[in-house]
């Protein structure tokens, strides 16, 4: 790869980024290229030395606070053409609704993933409640003297207490997964902006 | 090496390099080539963290027909290697402290 290529490639792989920032680095790299071939390497030695560009590119982009990416990614490369800007205007019955709907989707879908997970664990508590209210109804059918219900109710106060256990494991598993979806969900996000 | 203590080293590194008189990106880099590797995209933020920083100035010459940029040391930059120099007797003194625990233990 000569100098020329090299110094093409980083700039298509910094795109995302602010003009200004890729001048910068391009001249960075250009004069450390331009250095190595006055010291009696070829361009092509060169460029080999300083490395895959799109390495560099990633360290770049794991560099730059995300904020950054985004606002170069909204703020348009030029001033807004007339008819664009009556376009927008005219346009906001149609585009601003649209927005809001694909923030409340968004919204939705997280919401739904916690609804679930809040339900698991009202299972959970229904199940410790029921499991408690299995002893309380032991001991007072035991007080009213009637044995036969005061077992009943106890076996049926420790199967829920055993239910109840897995209950835990399985909400606390959800919760985790929820977390993590949600995660992900955010990055999906994020990586619209970052898209080229 | 702890990501996080090279890093702090590397900065006086690159401090250290353009102390005594100004220096150029790929003069750095060879400077430092016998002590420590060091990436020119890790110098690039190296570069800018220490000009932010103000530890360092930056004046672009003429060589060769191109535009060649040079660093300059501040009396900022001057003080983060003296700050180093003193953090380095602490940290020598818990070596000293680590290592004779472990003699004790053999």
């Amino acid at each position: 790869m000569n100098k020329q290529e090299f110094i093409n490639e980083l700039r298509i792989g910094l795109t995302g980024l602010p003009g200004s920032d890729v001048e910068e680095r391009v001249g960075f790299y250009s004069e450390m290229i331009d250095d190595r071939i006055e010291e009696g390497l070829s361009e092509e030695a060169a460029t080999a030395e300083i490395g895959p560009v799109d390495k560099i590119v990633k360290q770049v982009l794991a560099e730059t606070p995300l904020p950054k990416i985004i606002k170069e990614c909204v703020t348009p490369k030029r001033g807004l053409k007339a008819w664009e800007i009556i376009l927008l205007v005219l346009g906001f019955p149609l585009w601003f609704p649209l927005l809001i709907v694909a923030i409340s989707v968004v919204f939705v879908i997280y919401v739904s993933i916690w609804a679930v997970i809040i339900s698991l664990w009202a299972v959970f508590i229904s199940l410790v409640a029921g499991a408690a209210a299995g002893v309380v109804g032991f001991v007072i059918f035991l007080v009213m003297g009637m044995p036969a219900n005061a077992f009943a109710m106890l076996g049926a106060g420790v199967m829920l207490a055993g239910l109840s256990i897995l209950m835990f494991f399985v909400c606390k598993a959800a919760s985790k997964g929820a977390v993590v979806l949600g995660k992900k969900i955010w990055l999906g996000i994020k990586s619209m902006f970052v898209r080229k | 090496m702890d990501i996080q203590l090279k890093r702090g080293l590397l900065d006086v590194c690159v401090l250290a390099a353009i102390k005594s008189e100004d220096s150029y990106g790929y003069k750095i880099i060879k400077d430092l080539k016998p002590y420590t590797e060091l990436s020119e995209s890790t110098l690039y933020t190296i570069l800018k963290r220490l000009e932010t920083a103000n530890m360092l100035t930056v004046w672009s010459a003429e060589h060769d027909g191109r535009l060649r940029k040079y660093y300059r040391i501040t009396p900022g930059g001057m003080h983060r290697i003296d700050e180093f120099k003193d953090d380095w007797k602490e940290i020598e003194k818990i070596y000293q402290f680590v290592t004779r625990e472990e003699h004790v233990n053999e």
